[in-house]
């Protein structure tokens, strides 16, 4: 099985198994702030420099777009009828997606490299 | 509970499309309306003033399916629905999310085309045995709350995924029926069946909003058959 037809059980895994990520991810990062918030931007900056926090980073962004798609496209897919119209509406979906993902990804690597 | 009316009043869809050039809702006043009365036996007495007037039915008894009618805005089987529990008017309409042929009378193909589409049958790949395949008594209990659905149609057309979707969609009686054949224990094509159900459309436009259990006139449970299917895909791909 391959392309569209795969997008059935993988996509509705994926989507429950990275909300469950990003939960817990928004959660603790939400809890690192109020219980030990940043003095200045260069302690922010420490922190999300050290690998694991950057890591963890990365993949929160990762599975977030993942789970957007799913969910940008089940609505797509739901309230656009005419075939079109769908298809360039989820190319948008898919392409706005990608993009702040790889911005996300160029902030990351930028606070790694300095 | 039943309260003695006398007359009662009833909004029926109309639609010739012959001589019509667009559906409208025509007025019905029935006297002397008894204790107990379906509304199968009121829809007949209304034919019989009123003999353009056309509606399916057959055993009147909920065992066949063939007069699934929207009622009140609530889609169930007109012979096992009591006068009784009716607020005046009684709107009666055709099945929602269907072409209409005449009056309250759908055209079933998709829904049926979906039946199809998911092979309502056992599949055995190995030769016929020479006698009767055996089931022990807790293989036989897993097809209970399956095999009752009588394919009236209540539950597809009350689901916003399948009035979104009506040609991909296979809607909540056939997936029922799909996991009537997935859960059986004799059936051997469990891997096929699967594989043909998944992708974004057939099954998983599925978002459990549960109109199907709302309405199912047998009180069956589609959403909880779709959640097994979805249990048996993952099974399948771990």
């Amino acid at each position: 099985m391959s392309g569209w037809r795969a997008h059935g059980m993988r996509a509705w895994l994926m989507q429950r198994l990275t909300a469950v990520y990003v939960a817990l991810f928004f959660v603790s990062m939400l809890l690192l702030f109020v219980l030990h918030p940043f003095a200045d931007y260069a302690s922010w900056r420490q922190f999300m420099s050290m690998p694991v926090v950057n890591i963890a980073t990365v993949f929160f962004f990762l599975g977030l777009i993942y789970h957007a798609w799913v969910g940008l496209r089940d609505v797509v897919i739901d309230y656009i009828s005419q075939f079109t119209l769908r298809m360039i509406t989820l190319m948008v979906v898919t392409l706005s997606l990608i993009a702040l993902g790889i911005w996300a990804f160029m902030v990351l690597v930028t606070v790694v490299a300095l | 509970m039943p309260i003695h009316k006398q007359t009662m009043r009833f909004s029926i869809y109309r639609f010739n499309p012959e001589t019509d050039s667009s559906p409208q809702m025509q007025e019905y006043v029935l006297e002397n309306v008894e204790r107990g009365m379906m509304l199968r036996d009121a829809l007949l007495r209304i034919k019989s003033i009123d003999e353009s007037f056309s509606f399916r039915h057959s055993c009147g008894e909920g065992v066949c399916g063939s007069d699934a009618l929207n009622i009140n805005g609530r889609n169930g089987l007109a012979c096992i629905t009591p006068l009784a529990e009716l607020s005046e008017p009684v709107e009666v309409r055709p099945l929602p999310g269907m072409p209409v042929i005449r009056d309250l009378v759908v055209d079933m193909s998709q829904f049926y085309h979906h039946y199809r589409a998911v092979k309502p049958y056992l599949i055995v790949h190995d030769p016929e045995p020479e006698t009767e395949y055996l089931q022990t008594p807790q293989e036989r209990d897993r097809l209970d709350g399956l095999y009752e659905c009588i394919l009236c149609g209540c539950c597809t057309t009350s689901c916003p995924s399948f009035w979104w979707n009506p040609d991909k969609f296979r809607g909540p009686a056939a997936l029922l029926q799909a996991y009537r054949f997935l859960a059986d224990s004799r059936d051997q094509a469990t891997a096929e069946r699967l594989e043909d159900l998944d992708g974004p459309y057939r099954m998983f436009r599925c978002h459990t909003i549960m109109n199907c259990v709302n309405v199912c006139p047998k009180g069956l449970n589609p959403s909880k058959a779709i959640h097994g299917i979805k249990k048996m895909m993952l099974k399948e791909m771990v």
